[in-house]
Order: structure tokens, then C-alpha cells, then sequence
């Protein structure tokens, strides 16, 4: 795939110094890269900030898109390797939220030379219990879950798809969010999110040899102050950092101490 | 009923003239079918299928045409083909049809 | 004039005054009373979804006291898990960066333990400075419509399932009118391809190579009027005609004779079903092979030769197959050397209507000079040129298309 191709089927944005250190933001579940709309700002005064849409959210091309990739993380996480590779970035510092955390680690683990530091923005390795394992979520939760989408995306397509595949060109950040923000295709988030809530990828974090930050919040309903520590302990030499924020989406509620976590550990040398 | 295609039957002097309006497709040929075999042909008679409307013909609008020269056949009157367009005449004649037909400029020509 | 509408108006007075005063006796309610009783649910919560205030509706749906909830829970306790984690990472994420999320379908989680689906509004409320200082949210009961809506989705996932279902029958049926691979023809290079321009149905067209007797061989490629399961009854008659008549009697014209007497037979007084097909014979010789070629009115067969020209083989006045008792067909007869090729191909090709805007369908003569421009050599060659044609036509190709091609190997260096 040549590198425009990749560009344009993850709606990749590059903003900030363009002679700073490279740092890649990785949108979770649920939404695309305005999520990081609040921290963008303060981080493009010193990195060279790379935004991008998993692909079937936000503005990526739903084209590209085909569920034998895309069933498993290994997917997405070959994607940040190639939009890495596309934009020749070395020395990477590479921030995954929620299970984009995951989607670093896997990235990270596979070309250990492309990535100078991890941020794993409230991950959780595995959302489901298992033995002594607290995930925090059942199986039926999850179905539960694949369920609530699908009662939300009943009728979606049909009403929404035109508005929002058609007008690809829109200005990227700074721009009107528009009501295509964090919208995507039902099939697509059904399977995004079987992806995401059902992969167990605990055995992939003691590999990490990566300088790894771990940044949680105080109260997350998504991923637990016990499954932070969890990550922490299994990333020999990772450190970890407790926001006083709640919620799952930091950069929403927290965005200042979100950024100057971020731009703390991958200033220091 | 479509309103992409209709026809209209008109007694002549010759026989009966067969217009064909629109566009000939599968969803419509059924149509075009009923009003052939709702014609009624003596022997002697002409058949004349006006096509100067046409706008569309597949398949199964050959179909038809061949339905009406079998018919015209069995009544022992003849068949002619009036306006064909350009394109149906091409495959008529890549069918190997162009030799069964009959064809007039247009169907007043009688 | 003047009077009577004076009057009038004063009697409308008096009337209003009285509708006024029995609607104020209706209307006796505050805003408060508005809030808490309201027909709906309604509840406010800071922006981290702790509840600040929530409607006496709202608590009667829960079954739980204004007490336990403001300023202990948050929103997103009151749902199920499944809604919590659909709260977290979208709709939090929503109204954070949007300002507002609509139409969401949420199930309440009650004391009880039952739950209540509801339909949620919610809005952030601004200050004057325009910071976010509130989440309103308005929540209706939707028992009966996700009852509903469960209906429609149960009959969007069994149409899917079916969907499913016919799509692996129509591809099963079309493996059964297709070869599995082309027979090996001594000397010779064979390649073939079929293009099927829906996955719902099965496509009429159809081709075929094999063994007759001595050392020639038969092959056919046709198309049949129609789609679906129809076309495929007729298409697979055709092709099994085909192999059969040709080994009763190989002579090319018989075959086709024999074939629109079966199709004749078949739908007399029905729907008439016909195809075109081209039929030939193939004798290799030293120098290549001897070709002779019949067509039912199909589009005519291309030979490329060794040296990069093109040409149609005509077969002049060839009738489509099994719509008129008394069609002829003619032969034509043609070498192929080393180098030459020879292609059969189905109209799906030739009236494909290429990308780019223009409505012109694609042309025998165009596929001809692309042939000529290709530098394709070989069957294999130019299958793989025209296989890649194609695909760049996209949705322009709507019908089924299929290709079969023939050659002659050049000899390799130190060869002679």
C-alpha cells in the first residue's frame, strides 16, 4: 500500500512542530480522533502530533474496510505500524487510549525498534473476569453490550450513512464538529467491538520493552483502578500515574493533567 | 402498472399496428407479451410493430418480438418491424434476427 | 356590516374569557409540578454524570428514593452494563465534545431488578461564559417501541441469514455449471474466467472444453436471456446438450441444431428461452490447430495473433439459440499457429459501462483494440489482461461475463 493510500484510508492528520518527536494518538472504541481535540493543542507546541481514525470510524475509509482484518486488534495495530512506516517516523512516542492501549502494545511488540515510548491512556489488557483475573465485566455484559448497539444503530444506516460518507473532505480538527463525530457503521462497531471487549492480551504485556507510562483515572466504569495496576505490574520498569479525574476518557475530563502526563514522559530523556 | 412502458393497438387498412413505447425490460415484458397475445391477426394480415418509441430493449424484449412473429406465423399473417433503433438493430443483427423481420422506416408506411 | 362585526367580536371576547378561565382551573400546575409529574422522565447531572436533580417520573420508574441518588450515583449506574459502557466510551464522549446526543436506546436498571428500555435526550447546559455546566437528560419509556424494535431486528437478522443462504446457493449452482478446472489440451494453452455480476443470483452464462473423438476437442461458451434460477435451468439444459450432441455428432452445425431443438421442445407454448452460444471444434495439426467455429448469434470470436494483431472471426448470419424452430447457423473455419490466441468472451464484457462518468458502454471493437494495444501473449496473458480490465470497470459491469481463451505455445529458444 503506498503511503498515500495508508494516509487516506486512516484520515491521517499531522499538525504541531514539524521538527518535534514524533507522537502518534490512538482513538479507542467509540469514537475517532476529535477525541483528542482538548490535548491536541498543548502537545503541538513540542511534538510532531500524528492523528489518525481506526479504519470503519470517523472519516477512514469504510472501503478498506473487511472484517477477516479487522476482527482481531492485530489488524488495527498493523495499521499504526504501516501509517508509521508511511510517514517515516522514528523514535516514535505512541499514546493508546482504551483499547488502542492494547492495539500500542501489540504495534510496539512487533517493531520494538519504530517506538521510543508507550502511553497507555486507561487500558485494560482484558475486560473480562477470568479466576482471580478482575476485568470487571461478565460475558453476558459484553453481549449485552453488542446488543445496546445494535438497539442504537437500528435504522442508522440508512438515515446517516449519506450524510456522513459523503463529505470526506471536511476540515479535520479546529473545524465544526459536525454530527458525523463518533458516528461509524453498525456492522463495522459490532465487530470493532467484539474485538475490543472479548481479546485477552494480558500474555502480550510482559513482552512490552518499551518504556511504558500507564495513565489511569481515579473512578473509570470501563477500566478499573485494579486492572491499571494490573498493566503496570506486568510492563517490567512502566510507570504509572493516577489522574484525579473520573471517567474513561481523560482527555475529555481531564485535558490539562492528561497532556502534562503526556508530555512529561515523553520529554524526559 | 409501469409507467416506463405502454402500447397501443391500431386497426389499418393492412392489419394491426403494434406500438411499443419505452423502455422493454424484464420487469415490462410481460406487458408486451399480454398485448401480443391479446392481438387478434387473420390470415393475409400485416403485423406492424411500431418501435419509433422505444427507448430501451434487453433480452426479453426480443423475447416478445420473436413471441410476435410466431404468432403472426400461426395466423398466417406476416410481420414487419417499423422506426427500429439504431441500437436494437445491431443486435438484431448479432442475434442473427436481422433476416426474420421485416423492416419499414416507419409504420406509417404501409 | 360595521355592527355585526362589533357585536361579534364582543361575543368572542366573552368567549375567550370563559375558555381562559376553565383552562387556568385545568392548568393549575407550576413548572415544578410540570418537572416532577411530567409524562417523562427527567434528571440533570454534573458533567462527570454525578445527579444533581432527577424527577419524581423518573424515581417511580427506578423504584429508588430521591436520597440514594442525588449526589451519590451517576447517570451511568442507573443502566445496564452494557448501556454503562456504551455511556462511557460514546455518548460521554458525545456530549463532551458535541454538546448533545440523541435518539439513544438505554435500559434503565430498576430496585427491583427489572429493567425499563427508554429512549434518552440529553443536552449540555452552558453558562454564560459558555462553559459546560449541566447534563440535562430527558428519558422516555420505550417498552412498546423496542418491542418493536426488537421485531425488526429479529427480521433484519433472519433476512441477512437468508440472504446468507441464497447467496451459498446461487454460487453452489454456479459451480455446477462451470467446469472445476479446464481440461488440459495437448500442445495447447487453456485459460478461462467468470465474472459473476451479483453473489444473489445465479448467472446465465457458460462455458465448457472437452475431449471428442480422436484427437479433437469441443468447447462452447454461451449466455442465456435471463438471471436467476430460470436462466440457470436453461443454462445448465444448454450445457449438457451441448457435451452430449457433440459426441452423438461433432459436425459444429449439429450440435447447435440439436441444442435449439431441445430448447424448442422444452419451452414450446411457455415463456421462450434462448441463448447464444458459439460452439467449436478444435484439430491439432503440426503447425497449431484447425479451428472450426459456429455461432448462435453471439459476439464474434477475436484471434490474436503471434505478431500483436487482432481480428474478429465473423460467423455472418448465426440465429440466438432455441427461439425460432428454423434456425440456421453457418460455419467458419480458422488456423491458429504458434503465438495465436483465440478468445471467447460474453457480452457482459462488451456492454460493460466503463468507470468515469460516461454513459457509452464498452465495444467489441474497443475490446479488440485493447487486445492489439495489451502486448498480451498466450491464453494465460490475456485472461490475466482482461481479468484486470474488469475489475477496473467496477459496478459498470452488470452483467455476468465470461472468458475462455485458447492458444498456441510460441516454441522456446533451442526448441525447433
Amino acid at each position: 500500500m503506498s503511503a498515500v493510500d495508508v494516509t487516506t484510508r486512516n484520515n491521517v492528520t499531522v499538525l504541531g512542530r514539524e521538527d518535534g518527536p514524533a507522537v502518534v494518538l490512538a482513538h479507542g472504541f467509540g469514537c475517532d480522533q476529535n477525541l483528542w481535540r482538548l490535548v491536541v493543542p498543548a502537545l503541538a507546541e513540542r511534538f510532531r502530533v500524528v492523528l489518525f481514525d481506526h479504519v470503519g470510524s470517523g472519516r477512514s475509509d469504510s472501503s478498506a474496510w473487511s472484517a477477516g482484518r479487522y476482527s482481531t486488534l492485530d489488524g488495527y495495530a498493523e495499521d499504526v505500524l504501516e501509517i508509521c512506516s508511511a510517514l517515516d517516523l522514528r523514535d516514535v512516542v505512541l499514546v493508546g487510549h482504551s483499547v488502542s492501549a492494547m492495539i500500542a502494545v501489540l504495534a510496539a511488540n512487533r517493531e520494538p525498534d519504530r517506538f521510543a515510548k508507550l502511553v497507555l491512556l486507561t487500558p485494560s489488557p482484558c475486560y473480562v473476569d477470568d479466576g482471580d483475573y478482575r476485568g470487571g465485566f461478565s460475558r453476558d455484559d459484553i453481549d449485552e453490550l453488542l446488543e445496546s448497539l445494535d438497539s442504537n444503530y437500528l435504522g442508522w444506516s440508512a438515515t446517516m450513512a449519506p450524510v456522513i460518507m459523503g463529505n470526506p473532505d471536511r476540515p479535520e480538527l479546529g473545524g465544526e464538529l459536525t454530527d458525523s463525530f463518533c458516528r461509524t457503521d453498525p456492522m463495522i462497531a459490532g465487530v470493532f467491538a467484539r474485538a475490543t471487549f472479548l481479546s485477552d492480551n494480558r500474555a502480550d504485556l510482559p513482552k512490552v520493552a518499551t518504556p511504558t507510562l500507564v495513565v489511569q483515572t481515579a473512578q473509570d466504569a470501563i477500566a478499573s483502578q485494579e486492572v491499571g495496576r494490573f498493566v503496570h505490574e506486568q510492563i517490567a520498569g512502566s510507570e504509572l500515574v493516577t489522574l484525579d479525574a473520573t471517567g474513561h476518557c481523560p482527555q475529555l475530563s481531564a485535558p490539562e493533567a492528561t497532556a502534562a502526563a503526556i508530555i512529561g514522559f515523553a520529554g524526559a530523556r | 402498472m409501469s409507467t416506463r412502458f405502454s402500447t397501443t393497438t391500431s386497426a389499418v387498412p393492412a392489419g394491426l399496428v403494434l406500438a411499443l413505447v419505452g423502455e422493454l425490460d424484464s420487469s415490462t415484458a410481460p406487458a408486451a407479451q399480454e398485448a401480443i397475445r391479446r392481438l387478434t391477426l387473420r390470415a393475409g394480415d400485416r403485423l406492424i410493430v411500431d418501435l419509433a418509441r422505444l427507448e430501451f430493449c434487453d433480452s426479453s424484449g426480443i423475447a416478445a418480438l420473436i413471441a410476435a412473429r410466431s404468432l403472426a406465423g400461426r395466423a398466417g399473417a406476416t410481420i414487419a418491424l417499423a422506426a427500429v433503433p439504431r441500437h436494437l438493430g445491431k443486435v438484431l443483427g448479432l442475434l442473427g434476427l436481422a433476416d426474420l423481420f421485416t423492416t419499414l422506416p416507419n409504420a406509417d408506411h404501409t | 356590516m360595521c355592527q355585526a362585526d362589533d357585536a361579534g367580536g364582543a361575543g368572542e371576547g366573552r368567549d375567550e374569557d370563559r375558555v381562559g378561565a376553565m383552562f387556568s382551573a385545568l392548568l393549575e400546575d407550576s413548572a415544578e409540578d410540570l418537572y416532577e409529574n411530567a409524562p417523562c422522565g427527567y434528571l440533570s447531572t454534573l458533567m462527570d454524570g454525578t445527579i444533581a436533580k432527577i424527577n419524581g417520573t423518573l424515581l417511580g420508574w427506578l423504584g429508588i428514593g430521591r436520597e440514594e441518588l442525588v449526589g451519590r450515583r451517576r447517570f451511568s449506574d442507573l443502566l445496564t452494563v452494557g448501556g454503562r459502557m456504551y455511556y462511557e466510551t460514546h455518548i460521554g464522549p458525545m456530549l463532551t465534545m458535541h454538546g448533545e446526543a440523541g435518539g439513544l436506546a438505554l435500559e434503565l436498571k430498576a430496585a427491583d431488578g427489572t429493567r425499563l428500555p427508554v429512549m434518552a435526550t440529553s443536552r449540555v447546559k452552558t453558562g454564560a461564559d459558555g462553559s459546560a455546566q449541566l447534563i440535562r437528560i430527558t428519558l422516555f419509556d420505550a417498552r412498546d417501541r423496542r418491542a418493536y424494535e426488537r421485531e425488526l431486528l429479529r427480521a433484519r437478522q433472519e433476512s441477512e441469514a437468508d440472504r446468507d443462504r441464497a447467496r451459498q446457493l446461487a454460487s453452489t449452482l454456479q459451480r455446477t455449471l462451470l467446469p472445476p478446472s479446464l481440461m488440459t489440451v495437448p500442445g495447447m494453452e487453456v485459460a478461462a474466467y467468470y465474472h459473476p455480476a451479483s453473489v444473489d443470483e445465479v448467472g446465465g452464462d457458460f462455458y465448457d472444453l472437452f475431449p471428442l473423438t480422436g484427437d479433437s476437442w469441443g468447447f462452447f461458451l454461451g449466455d442465456v436471456s435471463g438471471k436467476g434460477a430460470e436462466a440457470a435451468v436453461v443454462t445448465s439444459l444448454a450445457r449438457y446438450t451441448l457435451r452430449s450432441a457433440a459426441v452423438y455428432n461433432p459436425e459444429p452445425v449439429k450440435v447447435l441444431d440439436n441444442l435449439n431443438t431441445v430448447l424448442q421442445q422444452q419451452y414450446r407454448g411457455g415463456e421462450i428461452r434462448f441463448c447464444t452460444v458459439v460452439y467449436g471444434c478444435l484439430v491439432p495439426d503440426d503447425t497449431g490447430c484447425a479451428i472450426t467455429l459456429v455461432s448462435g448469434g453471439h459476439p464474434p470470436a477475436i484471434v490474436v495473433r503471434a505478431d500483436g494483431t487482432t481480428q474478429f472471426l465473423h460467423t455472418h448470419g448465426g440465429m440466438l439459440v432455441g427461439a425460432i424452430p428454423d434456425a440456421r447457423f453457418t460455419e467458419i473455419t480458422a488456423h491458429l499457429g504458434p503465438g495465436d490466441t483465440l478468445l471467447l468472451y460474453s457480452d457482459g464484457l462488451t456492454e460493460a459501462r466503463p468507470v468515469g462518468g460516461s454513459s457509452e458502454r464498452y465495444s467489441e471493437e474497443e475490446l479488440l483494440d485493447h487486445l492489439a494495444a495489451s502486448a498480451a501473449h498466450g491464453a494465460s496473458e490475456v485472461i490475466a489482461s482482461l481479468t484486470e480490465l474488469l475489475t477496473g470497470f467496477g459496478d459498470g459491469v452488470e452483467d455476468d461475463t465470461a472468458l475462455l481463451a485458447l492458444s498456441i505455445p510460441l516454441p522456446r529458444d533451442g526448441d525447433s
